[in-house]
Parts: C-alpha cells; sequence; structure tokens
C-alpha cells in the first residue's frame, strides 16, 4: 500500500510537469493549428538558462525561473515570428518540418553554445519532505511544488481564458480565424501571444523537471517534450483541462510502468497506452465535441 | 459617398473572379448586390473588408483608401462585415459572441451596446449564457448581426443573411434590417434571395460572372423584364 501510494505520489508529480508543458503544445495546436516540435527544446533552453543563473551567476533560483521564463518567452516570440509566420499559408506538412527543424536546430546551437558535457543541476528545492502514516509515505518538497505550481497554473489559464478580453479573442482564433479578424482581432499578436505564454510555461517545466531529473544536456528537451505532447494528445490536443488529464495520466502510467512492470519497457508501455487511447477514442479523452445545431 | 469601391480585380490563383467592378454606397442607403451563385457578390464583401485583395483600383471608405488596411483594422474604422454561413463562435457563449463583436470598442462602452443589441433581438438576452453551437440558424443569424453592431458601425456589410432560413424567419431577419435601416444605419446588403432584397433596398446592382451588368433604384430591377426572367423566377 505504501509502495502503491509512493509510486501515485510520484506519478502525479511527474504528470504535473507534463502537463505544464503539455499546455505550451495544446495552446499552440488550438490557436496556430501546429504541432510545435521545438516546445520541448525550449524547455532545454529554459534549464540552461536557470542552471547558469544559479550555478555560474549564484543568483537566487527564483530570479534563475524568472530569467528563464523571460528568455523562453522571446525565443518563443522569435521564432514564430522568423520560421512559422511566413508558412501562415503553407501546407501544414511544411509547418511541421518546419517545427522539427526549429527543434535540431536549438539542440544543436546549444551543443554549440554550451557544450555536450552533462552539467548537474544544483537541487534548489531545499526542505525536508512531508512525512504521512507515521513516516513510512513521504511527500518530497519538489513533488508539492510540482503540484501546486501546475494546479496555480491551471486556475490561472482558466482565468485568463475564461474571462479576460485576450483570452477570449485567443478562444475566438481558436475557432474561426477569418471571424476573428472581423471583429477587430489581430490574429499575429494573438498567435505570438500564445507562443509567448506556452514558451513561459516551457521554462517552468523545464526547471521543474531538473528538480526530479537533473542531468542537463542539450538533448535534455526531446523526452520530456514527446511525452508531454503524448499527454496532450492523450487528454485531447486543443484542450486546457485535456493536457492536464493528460499529463497526469501519463506521469502515474509511466511510474507504475516503471515500478510494476519494467523500467526498460517504461517508455514502450508510455506509448502503447496512447496507441490504444487513440484507437478507442481518435480525439483524445477530452477532445472537443463540438455541439452543433444546423 | 460612404463607399466608393472603384475598379475591383480579384483573383484566386489564376482564376478572375470579379472583373474591375466599380459601385457605391452612400451614407443611409440600403444598397444590395444580387447575383447567382458564383457571380462573385461574397468574393465582392471578403475584398472590401480586406480578407481578400484587389489588383487594382481603389476602395475609398469614409475618403480614406482602405484597400491595403488589414481586415482587424477596418472594424474599429466604421465597418463591420457579417460574414456568409455566420460564423458565430461555436463553443462561446452568446454574450462572449457580442463581446468580440465589442473587441475594439472601449470597455465602458461595451455595456450601452449590449443593451441596444438585446433591446433589438431580446432573444439573444435570454440565451446569453447559452453556447452559440445550441442555438438555431436563425438565431445564429441574429447573433452574427447583433455582434457586428457591437462595433457601432457605420456600414454593416450582410453576406447572405437569409441562407438556409426558413421563410418566416427570412421575413424576421429582413424586418431586423429594416430597422437598423431606419435606426441609421447603412447596410450593403449581399442576397441570392433578390425578391427580399431589392424589396428592402434603395438600390440594387446586378453581379454576373465577376462584373456589374445592371445598376437602378431597386423599382426599377424589381420590375425590370431580364432581372425578373434570371432571379426573381420570372
Amino acid at each position: 500500500m505504501v509502495i502503491f501510494l509512493t509510486r501515485l505520489i510520484n506519478g502525479i508529480s511527474l504528470g504535473s510537469v507534463y502537463a505544464i508543458i503539455a499546455l505550451g503544445y495544446t495552446m499552440v495546436y488550438g490557436i496556430a493549428k501546429m504541432l510545435n516540435f521545438a516546445h520541448g527544446d525550449v524547455i532545454m533552453v529554459g534549464a540552461y538558462v536557470c542552471f547558469f543563473a544559479i550555478s555560474s551567476y549564484h543568483l537566487n533560483p527564483v530570479v534563475g525561473v524568472l530569467l528563464a521564463m523571460l528568455v523562453c518567452t522571446v525565443l518563443g516570440m522569435v521564432i514564430e515570428r522568423l520560421a512559422y509566420k511566413p508558412l501562415r499559408q503553407a501546407p501544414s506538412l511544411a509547418v511541421l518540418i518546419t517545427a522539427i527543424g526549429v527543434s535540431y536546430f536549438l539542440q544543436n546551437g546549444a551543443q554549440l553554445l554550451w557544450g555536450t558535457n552533462n552539467k548537474m543541476f544544483p537541487a534548489f528545492l531545499k526542505g525536508n519532505a512531508l512525512q504521512l502514516m507515521d513516516g513510512q509515505l513521504k511527500i518530497s518538497v519538489t513533488t508539492v511544488v510540482n503540484v501546486v505550481v501546475c494546479v496555480v497554473v491551471m486556475l490561472a489559464l482558466t482565468w485568463f481564458t475564461g474571462k479576460t478580453k485576450m483570452g477570449k479573442a485567443m478562444r475566438a482564433c481558436s475557432e474561426d480565424k477569418g471571424a476573428a479578424q472581423l471583429m477587430g482581432i489581430n490574429v499575429d499578436t494573438t498567435i505570438s501571444m500564445t507562443f509567448a505564454i506556452g514558451s513561459a510555461l516551457a521554462a517552468v517545466a523545464g526547471v521543474l523537471y531538473m528538480s526530479s531529473y537533473p542531468i542537463l544536456v542539450p538533448t535534455t528537451g526531446s523526452m520530456p517534450g514527446i511525452k508531454a505532447f503524448t499527454a496532450a494528445v492523450f487528454g485531447g490536443i486543443g484542450s486546457i483541462p485535456g493536457a492536464l488529464l493528460g499529463g497526469l495520466l501519463l506521469g502515474i502510467i509511466e511510474i507504475f510502468a516503471g515500478g510494476y512492470i519494467s523500467t526498460q519497457l517504461q517508455n514502450a508501455i508510455v506509448f502503447a497506452v496512447l496507441i490504444v487511447v487513440l484507437l478507442v477514442k481518435p480525439t483524445g479523452l477530452l477532445g472537443k465535441q463540438i455541439r452543433e445545431k444546423v | 459617398m460612404l463607399l466608393t469601391v472603384d475598379n475591383m480585380d480579384v483573383y484566386y490563383g489564376a482564376i478572375h473572379a470579379i472583373k474591375g467592378i466599380s459601385f457605391e454606397v452612400a451614407e443611409g442607403e440600403i444598397v444590395t448586390l444580387i447575383g447567382a451563385n458564383g457571380a462573385g457578390k461574397s468574393t465582392t464583401l471578403k475584398t472590401v473588408s480586406g480578407l481578400l485583395r484587389s489588383k487594382t483600383g481603389s476602395i475609398v471608405f469614409e475618403d480614406k483608401d482602405i484597400s491595403n488596411v488589414p481586415p482587424h483594422k477596418l472594424v474599429a474604422q466604421g465597418l463591420a462585415h457579417v460574414p456568409e454561413g455566420r460564423r458565430v463562435f461555436l463553443q462561446m457563449t452568446v454574450e462572449e459572441n457580442l463581446e468580440m463583436g465589442a473587441y475594439t470598442q472601449k470597455n465602458a462602452n461595451v455595456d450601452g451596446h449590449l443593451d441596444k443589441v438585446y433591446e433589438l433581438f431580446p432573444r439573444m438576452k435570454e440565451r446569453r449564457r447559452q453556447i452559440a453551437g445550441t442555438l438555431s440558424g436563425g438565431e445564429q443569424q441574429m447573433l452574427a448581426m447583433g455582434r457586428a453592431l457591437m462595433s457601432d458601425p457605420k456600414l454593416m456589410m450582410l453576406d447572405e443573411p437569409s441562407m438556409g432560413l426558413a421563410p418566416i424567419l427570412v421575413d424576421q431577419i429582413f424586418d431586423i434590417i429594416k430597422d437598423l435601416h431606419k435606426a441609421g444605419t447603412t447596410i450593403l446588403l449581399v442576397e441570392q434571395n433578390a425578391q427580399m432584397a431589392l424589396s428592402v433596398a434603395d438600390r440594387g446592382y446586378v453581379l454576373e460572372t465577376g462584373k456589374i451588368v445592371k445598376s437602378a433604384p431597386a423599382k426599377e430591377l424589381l420590375n425590370d423584364a431580364s432581372v425578373k426572367a434570371a432571379y426573381l423566377g420570372g
């Protein structure tokens, strides 16, 4: 029982990070209708920025995270402007290939700038674990932070898309860009804004991921990136609650698969589950069901 | 003139869809463009509102050349376009749709516009928390028109407002168009239902395969033998 609960908690912890990354995929997909495969590498850049801020410049970790968010926000907007905006009218395959290109560009850029050696991300979330059930069940500070950040991000985004003018404009764009333009909404600005938000979240997720898996290399972002993408599809791409659900489930499945079945097959099982879900429910768990009456 | 279109030429790739048409709309008028499917009526409206571009000529709205202004900037200048097929945001509530219509308005003005639209469309007020996708076709058309009114437009362009609606709803929509006109809104109306369109309009243009073949006061067109034969069912 304790082992089960420990694994469940670890799964939720990891899943919270996946959920934050998945949000970036799902928001960009919802509005720009493209899969931004460079998203995972933005995570890596965020992690490097925070790493250097903490270990080389000895800044406070919070400052490091804010700095990483700032750099990634700008990076996300620049990527969108230079790589994706010129392809707004292009077939989606061209955009997809470009996104993969941007991904390699970022990985190789990171190799050039920062080398290929492993960097050990400093443990910055210190403090005693919460002890439950007479000390048998421990909940680490990392877990608490992951879950709290995830919940805060979800609430903030729900409020943003539901209550603010910019957020509603984003939803309008995701449904019908032509009609949104006729309302006076600047679609380019809205898309740019979406990339900014998604990339800032990627920075946060990158740093959180590092607190559980502290080995930093230029390809660090690809595995969490592809898994969060899986989570976004799993939950129903384009749906914000879907990203949360998909992320959490994926994290739990991954930890359970590693714990109960085999750590070597862990990733294979995660992706197998995705395939099964898509076979049964192609739009994902919370995929948009458009209620439409004519 | 509120709107003057001079020598508009529009291509879809190699297809020459609009072949040098010119027309104008004066303040306070209802002007209609009638014509068969594929004549270029919607294309004309899309070009005026900036979604498509004319290769030549000019589009002047309130003495300003708008032929290169991006569509999202025209709303604030007083041009509202209710697109073909309504295009309401199906996953947003009625009130959110209306708020989007007022996107370029100052926040202080939104409530006032909302009251006006609700007065014109009491049904929308009843359903303001409802998701737009659950509205009937007629209600969606009302919502699309209400949404355009939220920007307090000087010129409202309506593209096929009667499309796909039951006759009783068509009557309702045209009553609303008359009300809007009485309240001082200038309207450019594109319709396949030429009979209805000409009965409310001041003037009409007949569009055939991208060219204007006739322009006259609406009453004259209603009695014109060739128009009758082609568009009014004999």
